[in-house]
């Protein structure tokens, strides 16, 4: 039988890793496609918990309309940012365009001044400091599992995230536009010759990769009760470093290795401390760049 | 090419001239302050309160010349910390300087200002070394020296034989630690569990958990408002039932805001009370309100204090205003009242304050005796 100490710890860790999950799921979609990163996620995470935030204040909608809004405006934010961001370095369709590598670097800086700007432009309107969630709304009433103290937040941010990942998968191999994306991240130019209609293609990744996001943010956001202009930061170095532990375009590897950041970071509180937890992300960086180039499930050729 | 030279300093002593009149018709204090940032609202709940001194000042025409406040935006970085104290140094209108807001900027903007010679006074730097750095570093709050201490009686006082104790990872953080572990172990107590955290953690259910298991009769807690409202609510939601005890950083309406019942039952000492009958802090307390729309916090008043004391400084030393005079002149402060309480500084430029202790019953801060 184990401590049920250990136990506590570990099931916190795994519901730490979940909430990095939610987050990396969006964020390796876009890169999967694109093969840029994506610096405003976390923004596109920080709307989501605000927009719904201001919502709850104004009208006090039932739960699963805070996060159909959040969907809502998660979608809205990655077309914008699309528009913003990634559309106007995209203008020439040639091979040698596209694959360069000026093209990546040009909207990797453009995503991420589109993030300081967003990150400033809600300190200005709200202020930088938290802001107060009701908490009827917050989703972190205990449940006893025998020795071992769970959350409702748990629950659901672990349903949410399996019905993305499911979602997502489903989306990718079964749907026309899944295929699209597919073909797009395979080969853009490719894609085109065949009639993809690209631009279209990478919208629709926008669309999809916000809506997560923002779904992350709010349901981050009332699972801690913490929504502050800077809380999109930590968690996107999560999600990055989960992403580049999963092999930068493979969403399952993402979602796996964000687990084991989080159970790792619990165990690291559980055994040295807490201002060390900080480190593991850092360290398994680094460790996977030097020992698996790859990612440890990017073996496969096809991206996404 | 002799007379050019002469005309260039002719045109140098002129311009110098210039900027010494000019300096004569109005005086400069620089505030060093997080603006934006991570620590922004603790900024500008100072540069409210700031306000609100120094246009009571000016309106009260007790100098001649109008005062003004330079506000530098530091972010709480220490570096960005430097090269406004840099700035502010080469500023022949600036006499003194208030701030910054954590110890580890503040005292990395002091080795400017103690070689520069700029006498510099703090609203929160509370890491014991603060004042050590030379005599030109004052402060208006009282240390983890007064304050650890304070606590470690009080605790001793209620039977608490057990603590464990948590910190912030910094400067002010472990002062938190060391100067109530000094005192609690020479009370006979134990110490049972200290461990440090990063500012900003958001779980803090592994800590709780291992805090737990050492089974301690109270927690120590050095954290500010928002880290503590999530450590409360944590707690609360794992169902741990351990007192918890804190300084006087915590304290701030926001706290209870945030972290609703979970804040309740929470010890803690203070200096500042918005409740409090005494007639100056009620006439604060409802200026600040009616401008911001929200009751102060200890932060807003500190600052509102720290304000008044350098321009009692600067009345001091009027008419010739110099870095100097108006360092000798805050050294001298005695008994100012304000509304965190009296000051008077001691041979060290460390304020003799008054703490009072306080618990968050039914979610609002009650003074206790």
């Amino acid at each position: 039988m184990i401590d049920p100490y250990y136990l506590q710890q570990l099931v916190i860790g795994l519901s730490l890793g979940m909430t990095y999950a939610l987050m990396a799921i969006g964020f390796t979609l876009i890169f999967g496609v694109l093969n840029v990163v994506n610096f405003a996620h976390g923004e596109v995470y920080t709307i989501g918990a605000f927009a719904s935030l201001v919502l709850i204040t104004a009208f006090a909608p039932p739960f699963f309309l805070v996060v159909l809004f959040a969907l809502l405006v998660g979608a809205l934010a990655g077309f914008s940012l699309e528009r913003i961001a990634f559309k106007p370095f995209r203008r020439f369709t040639d091979e040698a365009s596209l694959k360069s590598r000026a093209m990546r670097e040009a909207t990797l800086m453009s995503s991420l001044a589109v993030s300081i700007i967003v990150r400033e432009l809600i300190e200005l309107v709200f202020g930088s400091q938290q802001q107060q969630v009701p908490f009827e709304y917050l989703i972190n009433d205990p449940i006893h599992v025998g020795p071992v103290v769970i959350t409702t937040g748990d629950v659901i941010i672990f349903v949410v995230s399996v019905a993305m990942l499911v979602g997502l998968q489903f989306l990718l191999t079964r749907t026309h536009v899944g295929l699209s994306i597919r073909a797009v991240s395979n080969n853009p130019l490719g894609a085109r010759y065949v009639g993809i209609n690209v631009d279209r293609t990478i919208i629709m990744t926008f669309v999809i990769g916000g809506m997560m996001g923002a779904a992350a943010g709010i349901l981050v956001g009332l699972y801690y009760g913490v929504i502050f202009p800077a809380m999109g930061f930590v968690p996107g170095i999560k999600a990055f470093v989960a992403m580049v532990m999963g092999g930068l375009s493979s969403i399952p590897g993402a979602v796996i290795c964000a687990i084991i950041l989080g159970l790792s970071e619990s165990i690291a509180v559980t055994f040295i401390s807490s201002g060390w937890a900080d480190i593991v992300a850092y360290s398994f960086l680094i460790l996977t760049l030097i020992f698996f180039p790859q990612g440890l499930f990017g073996a496969k050729r096809e991206r996404v | 090419m002799m007379k050019l030279k002469t005309a260039i300093a002719a045109g140098v002593l002129a311009a110098l001239g210039a900027t010494g009149a000019s300096a004569q018709d109005k005086i400069c204090i620089g505030y060093q302050l997080p603006l934006t940032g991570d620590t922004a609202q603790y900024g500008q709940g100072f540069r409210n309160a700031a306000e609100i001194q120094l246009e009571k000042f000016n309106a009260s025409g007790k100098l001649p010349v109008p005062v003004e406040i330079i506000y530098e935006d530091s972010r709480s970085d220490a570096k960005e910390g430097v090269t406004i104290a840099r700035k502010f140094v080469d500023n022949p209108c600036i006499v003194g300087v208030l701030g910054d807001f954590t110890s580890t900027v503040s005292m990395a903007a002091a080795q400017v200002y103690s070689r520069a010679g700029m006498p510099q006074l703090s609203q929160t730097a509370s890491h014991p070394d603060y004042t050590k750095i030379s005599e030109w570093q004052f402060r208006n709050i009282t240390t983890q020296n007064q304050e650890g201490p304070y606590n470690a009686d009080w605790m001793t006082e209620l039977g608490i034989k057990k603590v464990a104790v948590i910190a912030e990872q910094t400067d002010w953080g472990q002062s938190v630690v060391a100067g109530f572990t000094k005192q609690f172990e020479a009370d006979s107590g134990e110490v049972v569990f200290s461990e440090y955290f990063n500012r900003g953690l958001k779980d803090f259910r592994s800590v709780i958990t291992k805090i737990q298991r050492s089974e301690p009769d109270a927690v120590y807690t050095g954290y500010f408002y928002e880290d503590g409202a999530n450590f409360l609510r944590q707690m609360k939601q794992l169902g741990v039932e351990i007192p918890v005890f804190s300084t006087s950083a915590a304290y701030n309406p926001a706290l209870i805001n945030l972290g609703g019942d979970a804040v309740n039952g929470m010890k803690l000492t203070v200096t500042f009370l918005p409740t409090s009958d005494a007639e100056n802090v009620k006439e604060f307390v409802s200026e600040y309100e009616s401008r911001y729309g929200e009751a102060p916090g200890q932060f807003p008043a500190q600052a509102f204090d720290a304000v008044g004391i350098m321009l009692d400084a600067i009345v001091a030393s009027y008419p010739d205003v110099t870095r100097e005079k108006v360092r000798d002149a805050l050294a001298a402060t005695k008994d100012y009242p304000g509304v965190t309480g009296v000051t008077t500084f001691d041979e060290n430029r460390e304020p003799a304050k008054e703490l009072t202790k306080a618990e968050v019953i039914d979610g609002a801060f009650v003074g206790i005796e």
